[in-house]
Order: structure tokens, then C-alpha cells, then sequence
């Protein structure tokens, strides 16, 4: 049957452009589900376009784990690298700054300007370190909303993410019904398989016993960087697919000098990996990666009761996206997510994209994933 | 709005008939959510749409009809019984491939079952079959086989049998003519191009 439909013509697309981030400070403190707490509470945010005067056009972008508040445009006329998010964010783009009022915050317990495990305590003076409160990813949204209160916006037009910002963004759905005028995650689940999890502690374990590392009372110049570029390496490979890698580095070999060490770089992807780790390290703290990861492993909107019984709080309407070669956080973990909410007669939507890109399809452009924000956000 | 389409369509009215205000529907190969979209405006239902083609899911999403992207015996495989109140299939057993099984899924999630289907026995196909060794292609169907979705056509007939075999209740049944608009009830297997029926399990 010839019934396509004419797609709709997205205008022509702009940059942010240049962009400074904010910081949000609460003096009160805040409680941790855990019942921890801290005395006071920094989130550094950006925000891009102009909130209406009717304060309704608020989208909250949520990062992954490795990911930051900067999330489109640049800093300055040297920075070469663009947003996290550049392609998805900006006027005409799908996420159009000309309609909404864009706000991405680094996540509570990251290390890019919020306060976590890095931040220095103000009661005793010394950072945080291993004293830093169990860190859940409800305590995140929680600190986000703070930040939202803030803005005086009482509802959000819509909360966004994709791999941890995905899991914030159902858990917004959740926590925060009256407050979510609908929501989209992507390359999320319900909770990690085994297998996410035990990728993770294999990542924790190499920071841990990094000799460097001391109990998590290193001096932030000398960290464990061997361990957290070791944890970052094979994260990074998680986040790939066999055939992504394959047809991006293959057994494509660098110059070997041969008469140096057996195991100096030789192949390709090795070099690639490497550099990963390298660079990772110098924006990244081991002790925010140790927690960050343990939030994601405890997440599980399947208990306490059960799936269904944790999303019945919904109310937005929703949409969730798997990628086909996604296998950190599979098809069928998004997919059951919409599977629950149908079954509770909620407004729920499950797309997949067939893309090569592995959990990172999400941060890759794509004209479907284009077209598939862009729709869910002005339908 | 093409005469296509509006012949595409003419099923929409009989189908809403027996879709009660705001029932819970489920509608299995959705398509591009018009006919939910159709019975959200004239019945205020709860609809969600099922198609495996993300290019549909799209249209879904622009028309803000909650749609699954997925298989369709996997999709109903997760709703306990009588999770819906009626599930369609609208031109979609066609091209199932184990029907028998589906059908009986259907029949288990959804209290009620609509079947819309292309009758086979329609005079028009059999005198394609007969004087030319041809399926019928026309404004409907204008792809040729080799360019369409798998198909396992079937007639008026051939339904009955099966729903008197499963001992599947048919509710109600409306017949149209070759136009797709005009009912008609007279020898329906010779001279009904579309068939819709309303169907539920005995219990």
C-alpha cells in the first residue's frame, strides 16, 4: 500500500551559539533517601532559549553518566567541541530553543560543578569523599526539582534522557506526575540486567583497587586514574556494538614500531580505547563514578511491589525508544516498560530504532530519532 | 482526502458501531493510527495501536495515538485476560503468520474481537483467477506481488468455517459490496468484496 505520509519540513536549523552555565544553590539541607543528607546543595546547569511568560514551555534535558549539564552550543570561540547533545538542541532543531526553554543540570553526586563526592564538605572543611550520603537516582530528579522550583516553573512541558537521564526521566514520570507534562526516555530500562551490573562492579573494582585510590581519601590531582581510565575503557565498550566496532576500526593496525614493547599499541581500537580512558580521566572523579554507577545498579522501578505497581503513579503521556543493537540496556528492558503502562491504560508509546551504534545510538543523529522527538514534542 | 482513501475507510463507520464511549481498544497492525484516531473523536476511546514498521509508530506519534512498536503475538502475550474491551484487526489476519493462534489470543485479551478482511471469494477476484491467472489489482491493492506484504487471502466462506470450527460466537456481520461502501447481505461469499465481523469467545 502506497499510504505515506509527507513528512514534515523541519526549518532551518541554527546554533545556540555561545552558552554559560549557572549555579544553583540551596542553603537547606537536603535529605537522601537513604537518610543521609547534606547542609547544602550545589547544581550547575545551562539553559538554553526563553521561558514564556506563561512559565509552560520548560523542557528538562537529563545527561548520562558520563555525560554534563552542557548539552548544546559552546562556552567559548576555542572550545572545538560542541554540546553533548548539539544536534538535537537548538533553534529548528528538534528540541527548538526558539519554542522551549531548555534546562540541562549535572546530575547531584557528578563532579562537573554539582555538588558530589569531590565537593568539599562546609562543616569540616575536607571533601566528601566515601562520607557523601548513598546516592539514588530518586535523589537526583529530587535535587532537579529544587533547581526547577527555582526557575518558578511549577510543570515542565517535558522531561528528556537517555541511559541514566533515561532512568531520571521515568523516575520524574513517577515521583513527580503533576509536575511532567510528558516524557521520553531513551535507551533506558526498568532496572540493570546482570550483565549491566556486573560491568559496572568490574569497572568499580578496577578504581577500588587502584593504589591510588586509598579508600577514596586521594588527593584529586594523584586519583586512581590507571583504575577509573580502566573502568572508563571497558564502559566504553559497552556502550558500542560488535558491528559498530567492527566496521569503525575492524583489525585496522597503527604504525607498530617493532622494535618496542609486545604490548605497546597495535591495533586501531586499542588506540581508540586508550584515549578514551586518557581523557576520560582528566574530567572525571573515580569516587562520582563509583557512586553514579551504584545508583544505577540499585534502580529497579520493579520494586518494591512490581513494575506495574511502581508505574500506576504515572499520568504524561510517554514515549520510550530501544535501540536494535543496544545491548547494555536491550530492547526488550525499554520495551517492557511500555508493556506495563499499557497494561494500566496509560498513553504510552514504544518505538525502536534499527541503528549500529550500540547504547550510544541515542547520542548519534539519526532523521528517525529526529523526526520521532521532534513529533512527540509538538504533537 | 483521496477517493483511496475514503474507499480505505469506508469500514471506519461500521466498525465504530459496535465500539462502545470510551472503550479500551486495541488495535493489532495499526498502521498510521487513523482508524483510533477516527474512533478517539467518535467515541472517546482508549486507544493503542500495534505495527512492527517504525515509519507507522511515527505517524502514530504525530497523531498522538499511543502505539507499540512490535510483534503482535509478543504484545499480546503481556496483557492479562480481558485487558481490552474490543481488539481489531482490520485488514491485518491476512498477513499473520499463524492466525489460528492469534485470533485465539485476541479473542482472550479483548472481550470482543473485530475481523475486517478482503473476501477472496468476491466475483471480481475469482474472475481474475479464472479467465486471466491473475490476482486482482486495483485502487486497494495496486502493488503486485512482488512488491506487497506477504498475503494468505481468504473468503467470507472460509471464515465462517473457521469461527463455527473454534466455536468462535459471531456477534454481528456486515458485508460490502464491491464498492467497499454499500452493504449488501445477498450471497455474500460471491458478492462481497470487504467482510467485517464482530466476534467473542463463548464464555
Amino acid at each position: 500500500m502506497n499510504d505515506s505520509e509527507q513528512a514534515p519540513l523541519i526549518s532551518e536549523e541554527g546554533e545556540v551559539g555561545f552558552v554559560e552555565y549557572q549555579d544553583f544553590v540551596s542553603k537547606e539541607p537536603f535529605k537522601f533517601v537513604s537518610g543521609g543528607s547534606l547542609p547544602e546543595l550545589t547544581l550547575r546547569y545551562e539553559t538554553y532559549g526563553h521561558l514564556s511568560a506563561a512559565k509552560d514551555n520548560a523542557i528538562l534535558i537529563c545527561h548520562a553518566l558520563s555525560g554534563d549539564h552542557h548539552c548544546a552550543g559552546v562556552h567559548g570561540i576555542e572550545e572545538r567541541k560542541q554540546g553533548w547533545w548539539n544536534f538535537m538542541v537548538g533553534p529548528g532543531k528538534p528540541i527548538d530553543t526558539t519554542r522551549y526553554f531548555v534546562i540541562c543540570s549535572n546530575v547531584l553526586g557528578g563532579c562537573q560543578g554539582s555538588t558530589g563526592p569531590g565537593s568539599t564538605n562546609p562543616e569540616t572543611g575536607k571533601p566528601y569523599n566515601l562520607d557523601f550520603p548513598k546516592l539514588t537516582v530518586q535523589d537526583m530528579i529530587k535535587a532537579q526539582s529544587l533547581l526547577v522550583d527555582s526557575l518558578d516553573i511549577e510543570r515542565l512541558h517535558a522531561v528528556i534522557g537517555g541511559s541514566m537521564g533515561g532512568m531520571q526521566t521515568l523516575q520524574w514520570a513517577i515521583d513527580f506526575p503533576e509536575r511532567v507534562g510528558r516524557y521520553l526516555a531513551l535507551a533506558s530500562g526498568a532496572r540493570h540486567t546482570a550483565q549491566a551490573i556486573a560491568f559496572n562492579d568490574t569497572g568499580r573494582q578496577a578504581i577500588i583497587s587502584d593504589p591510588a585510590w586509598q579508600q577514596g581519601h586521594y588527593d584529586p590531582e594523584h586519583g586512581p586514574d590507571q583504575g577509573l581510565a580502566v573502568a572508563r575503557m571497558m564502559a566504553h565498550i559497552t556502550y558500542l556494538s560488535d558491528v559498530g566496532m567492527q566496521s569503525k576500526f575492524g583489525r585496522k593496525r597503527r604504525n607498530v614500531d617493532e622494535s618496542k614493547e609486545h604490548f605497546e599499541v597495535e591495533f586501531e581500537v586499542e588506540s581508540y580505547l586508550r584515549y578514551q580512558g586518557a581523557s576520560f580521566v582528566t574530567r572525571f572523579d573515580a569516587n562520582s563514578y563509583l557512586y553514579l554507577t551504584k545508583a544505577l545498579d540499585r534502580f529497579d522501578l520493579h520494586s518494591p511491589e512490581s513494575l506495574d505497581a511502581t508505574l500506576s503513579a504515572v499520568t504524561a503521556p510517554g514515549l520510550v525508544v530501544g535501540f536494535t543493537s543496544d545491548w547494555l540496556y536491550p530492547p526488550q528492558g525499554n520495551r517492557e516498560i511500555v508493556e506495563a503502562l499499557l497494561r494500566l491504560g496509560k498513553d504510552a508509546t514504544y518505538a525502536e530504532l534499527a541503528m549500529d551504534f550500540g547504547h550510544d545510538s541515542f547520542l548519534v543523529r539519526s532523521p528517525q530519532l529526529y523526526e520521532l522527538i521532534h513529533r512527540f514534542l509538538t504533537r | 482526502m483521496s477517493p483511496t482513501d475514503k474507499k480505505r475507510q469506508a469500514d471506519f463507520q461500521i466498525i465504530a458501531r459496535w465500539v462502545n464511549e470510551g472503550d479500551r481498544v486495541l488495535d493489532l497492525g495499526c498502521g498510521r493510527g487513523v482508524l483510533l484516531e477516527y474512533l478517539k473523536q467518535k467515541k472517546s476511546i482508549y486507544g493503542v495501536g500495534v505495527d512492527i514498521d517504525l515509519d507507522k509508530i511515527l505517524s502514530c506519534v504525530k497523531r498522538g495515538v499511543p502505539a507499540y512498536q512490535g510483534d503482535i503475538p509478543a504484545i499480546l502475550a503481556t496483557f492479562p485476560d480481558d485487558a481490552f474491551d474490543r481488539v481489531i484487526f482490520s485488514r491485518t489476519v491476512e498477513q499473520l503468520d499463524d492466525a489460528d493462534a492469534i485470533l485465539a489470543e485476541g479473542l482472550r485479551v479483548g472481550r470482543h474481537v473485530t475481523v475486517g478482511f478482503i473476501n477472496q471469494g468476491f466475483w471480481v477476484n475469482r474472475m481474475n483467477a479464472l479467465f486471466n491467472g491473475r490476482r486482482t489489482v486495483n485502487e486497494v491493492y495496486p502493488k503486485p506481488w512482488y512488491e506487497s506484504m506477504p498475503n494468505n487471502p481468504f473468503s467470507v466462506a472460509e471464515f465462517e468455517d473457521f469461527c463455527d470450527a473454534r466455536k468462535i460466537v459471531v456477534e454481528n456481520r456486515v458485508y460490502l459490496s464491491g464498492d467497499w461502501r454499500s452493504e449488501c447481505s445477498r450471497l455474500p461469499n460471491l458478492l462481497a468484496g470487504y467482510a467485517i465481523y464482530d466476534l467473542s469467545s463463548i464464555d
